[in-house]
């Protein structure tokens, strides 16, 4: 096995095996998932409401834990892992919520900063970083805002920016520009493919958004009803 | 560029407010309980002391000069503090749950007593009592009020129990109320830590702000529970002691070193229940994710 560290370049950033999920006593959310993810790639995941899409990428960005198969990251099975190992893992994924969980005794500048401050960085270490980040997502007039004096998109670029700040290997988003107008849903998503490209960054988007899938032309994952019917296993050079 | 960092969990909202009106209340009432318990406690250790050192001795077929040539037989015994004859006051006293506030009407004999206060065993005293008697020529015989002591220590003995059974309550109580009051208002914190843990924070990080947080707060409202306590006692102290006719059955409440301790190891008590709560809480809620 690997440490936890830089990514083997011939292993799988995100890898699934025979993956069902199901919560209690209902039926399979998820049901035999194979996915294939290396390092550097970018991808959407698409499908109806109800078609599972959260509940895949809540596997991947390690809130649950799936009821069958098996889940690797960077080559790592996560089920052998420790509890502090997934949480050094969890720093290497970057998560824009849909529902964007921000914390709203934070400003906008400590939301931000909140993957650093949980790692133990110091204020002083990562302050000019954030605010660069705060100001690229436009809210640089709001650094001192909190979350409930923001407006639905301001959330929403909020989140990214806290998504970002890691520079994570992984960065998994959840339907990112649904409070955003088109022009900043363009920019957002040019800012994702310039951190797949310039950091290697192995991103998966959901979204419903077909105009943007379009446009960009990246691989899709397809959900209905808990299966992966399409493009299960992309290989990108 | 100058940038103030708030704590990651917001100051106290007012389920937190709740929390501490909760453990200070509890804290509040441990306290006092403890105090009265022991206060109650020592008064039954007094109480029973003074009822097992006293007897009393019936002279008979003497005189008055008799009976206190006998006292002082009595006094001079080894483990006797005091003997002496009682007067017709005291007589008068003593009868007067039989003869009422009229006092012993005119024409009927009075027993010649003896009263003794002695410390240990008053059994193996009064044989000696009154084989010290027979043998100075006395006719005399000592009573140890045996039954009437054996009820007194039986009656004091579950006086005890109950005190220290009602503060065991009480405290298990108090502890079981502050960690579920706790409990609760973590669980309303819980997108906090889902939002911690997902931000790559390790359990012990989450663990320790809710920690850090709950044992501070219970502190806080245990001082003040226990200060609220320190000032009821010090009321009643202060009135028992200038009250004209202090009773010997009311608990003895005094603020000694033992009071002050338990003063301040309450809130320390109620803090770390808090605390306790607070870790198997959020680890529980921790563990219940990946």
């Amino acid at each position: 096995m690997t440490q936890a560290g830089a990514p083997l370049a011939t292993e799988p950033a995100v890898e699934l095996n025979g993956v069902s999920l199901r919560y209690d006593t209902a039926d399979d959310i998820l049901t035999d998932i194979d996915i294939r993810l290396k390092p550097g790639t970018f991808n959407f995941l698409t499908g109806p409401s109800g078609a599972g899409k959260s509940s895949l990428l809540k596997l991947l960005y390690l809130a649950h834990a799936p009821t069958s198969g098996e889940v690797r990251l960077f080559g790592q099975r996560t089920a052998d892992m420790s509890r502090n190992q997934l949480s050094a893992l969890r720093r290497r994924i970057g998560v824009v919520f849909q529902d964007f969980r921000l914390l709203d005794h934070l400003t906008a500048f400590e939301n931000v900063a909140l993957p650093l401050r949980v790692s133990g960085e110091k204020p002083e270490d990562y302050r000019d970083e954030v605010v660069d980040l705060v100001r690229w997502v436009g809210l640089g007039e709001r650094i001192h805002a909190f979350p409930p004096a923001l407006s639905g998109g301001e959330q929403q670029r909020l989140a990214i920016a806290r998504a970002l700040i890691n520079k994570p290997d992984i960065l998994i988003a959840d339907e990112p520009t649904g409070n955003v107008d088109p022009d900043m849903a363009r920019r957002i998503f040019r800012l994702f493919i310039e951190l797949n490209r310039r950091l290697n960054t192995t991103v998966i988007i959901a979204t419903h958004d077909m105009h943007i899938i379009r446009e960009f032309k990246a691989p899709v994952l397809k959900l209905q009803d808990g299966l992966l019917f399409a493009d299960t296993a992309y290989e990108q050079a | 560029m100058n940038i103030k960092m708030n704590p990651l969990l917001p100051e106290s909202d007012a389920r937190e407010a709740a929390l501490f009106f909760v453990v200070a209340a509890l804290c509040f009432l441990a306290v006092l309980a403890t105090l009265v318990a022991r206060g109650t406690y020592t008064a039954a250790e007094a109480w029973t002391a003074q009822v097992e050192g006293e007897m009393t001795v019936l002279v008979s077929d003497t005189d008055r000069r008799g009976a206190e040539t006998a006292a002082e037989l009595i006094e001079a015994l080894p483990g006797v503090e005091r003997a002496h004859v009682l007067t017709d006051d005291e007589l008068d006293e003593l009868l007067s749950p039989s003869f009422g506030p009229g006092g012993i009407p005119d024409g009927i004999p009075l027993p010649l007593l003896i009263a003794v206060d002695a410390e240990g065993d008053t059994t193996a005293l009064a044989a000696e009592i009154d084989a010290t008697l027979a043998e100075a020529g006395v006719n005399g015989r000592a009573d140890t009020h045996s039954a009437y002591a054996a009820e007194v220590r039986k009656a004091l003995g579950t006086l005890r129990i109950a005190a220290i059974g009602t503060v065991l309550l009480l405290t298990m109580t108090a502890i079981s109320v502050i960690a579920f009051a706790t409990h609760a208002a973590l669980l309303a914190r819980k997108d906090i830590v889902d939002v911690l843990h997902l931000a790559g924070a390790e359990d012990r990080f989450i663990a320790r702000l809710f920690e850090r947080r709950f044992w501070l707060l219970g502190l806080k409202a245990g001082a003040a529970g226990s200060v609220a306590a320190l000032a009821v006692t010090a009321i009643i102290v202060f009135s028992a002691q200038s009250s004209s006719a202090p009773s010997e059955l009311l608990p003895k409440l005094s603020l000694d070193q033992w009071d002050l301790i338990i003063l301040a190891v309450s809130p320390i008590a109620g803090a770390l229940a808090a605390r306790i709560a607070a870790r198997v809480t959020v680890g529980r809620s921790l563990r219940s994710s990946l």
